[in-house]
């Protein structure tokens, strides 16, 4: 897999899909699938920023591929126990004025995953999930 | 990068990728705008449950004060996402 770390904040979603691109360029992928991987690093990496602990350390982000699935890693080396695999899911059939703004980006990384785990151990958190990529 | 557009002709563009890291700013630019309210999104790249969040509050808003809220031309991909979320099926979405 091929790793980069990232400040934990909002504002390196740039960078980390500039990251992505990049990936799919050096391995011959097809760009289209590239904005899957964005939806899925961006929910699971700003849910870490939103509800992660107060830290200055970075957060590592992994990607791997090897056909037809493409993994998504991202290490948490400061981090209580979070295991986003158990959240449950958002109602989508709830009437749009009783939706909250929120609660929705575990739902799209469930519906791109093939894969989705969660490890936990000395205050790191591991999640990994697999996507199939359309060839 | 994001940005809203209005045009000469009256239309209202989302232009970019509407993510995390935008929605502060676009959040400003959406509550300046009132009345019936159709968002042009043919050039919106990408958007995410942040993005989704800001429109449906959007919604919410104008629908309170009785105003239309419609989003169209938007790009397949743009459309899943509204799809996964359930929100084809309730938002005006051309």
């Amino acid at each position: 897999m091929v790793g980069r770390e990232f400040q934990r904040s909002n504002g390196s979603l740039k960078e980390i899909f500039a990251f992505v691109r990049g990936f799919f360029r050096d391995h011959g992928l097809v760009e289209d699938g590239a904005w899957n991987v964005d939806l899925v690093l961006e929910e699971l990496f700003t849910n870490i920023v939103k509800y992660g602990r107060p830290s200055n350390e970075p957060i590592e982000v992994h990607l791997g591929y090897e056909a037809p699935f493409l993994t998504i890693r991202l290490r948490d080396r400061d981090s209580d126990f979070f295991d986003p695999t158990a959240v449950p899911d958002a109602d989508t059939a709830r009437p749009i004025v009783e939706r909250s703004a929120g609660g929705l980006g575990l739902h799209f990384v469930r519906r791109m995953a093939e894969r989705f785990e969660y490890t936990y151990e000395d205050r790191v958190s591991t999640i990994t999930v697999s996507t199939r990529l359309e060839s | 990068m994001f940005e809203i557009r209005s045009l000469p002709d009256g239309s209202t563009h989302l232009v970019g990728r509407l993510d995390a890291s935008e929605v502060d700013q676009a959040r400003r630019a959406l509550e300046a705008l009132s009345g019936p309210l159709t968002l042009d999104c043919s050039r919106l790249d990408y958007i995410s449950s942040a993005g989704i969040g800001l429109l449906v509050e959007t919604y919410k808003r104008l629908h309170a004060a009785g105003h239309a809220f419609r989003l169209v031309n938007l790009l397949p991909r743009v459309r899943n996402v509204f799809a996964y979320a359930g929100l084809d099926r309730i938002l005006t979405l051309e």
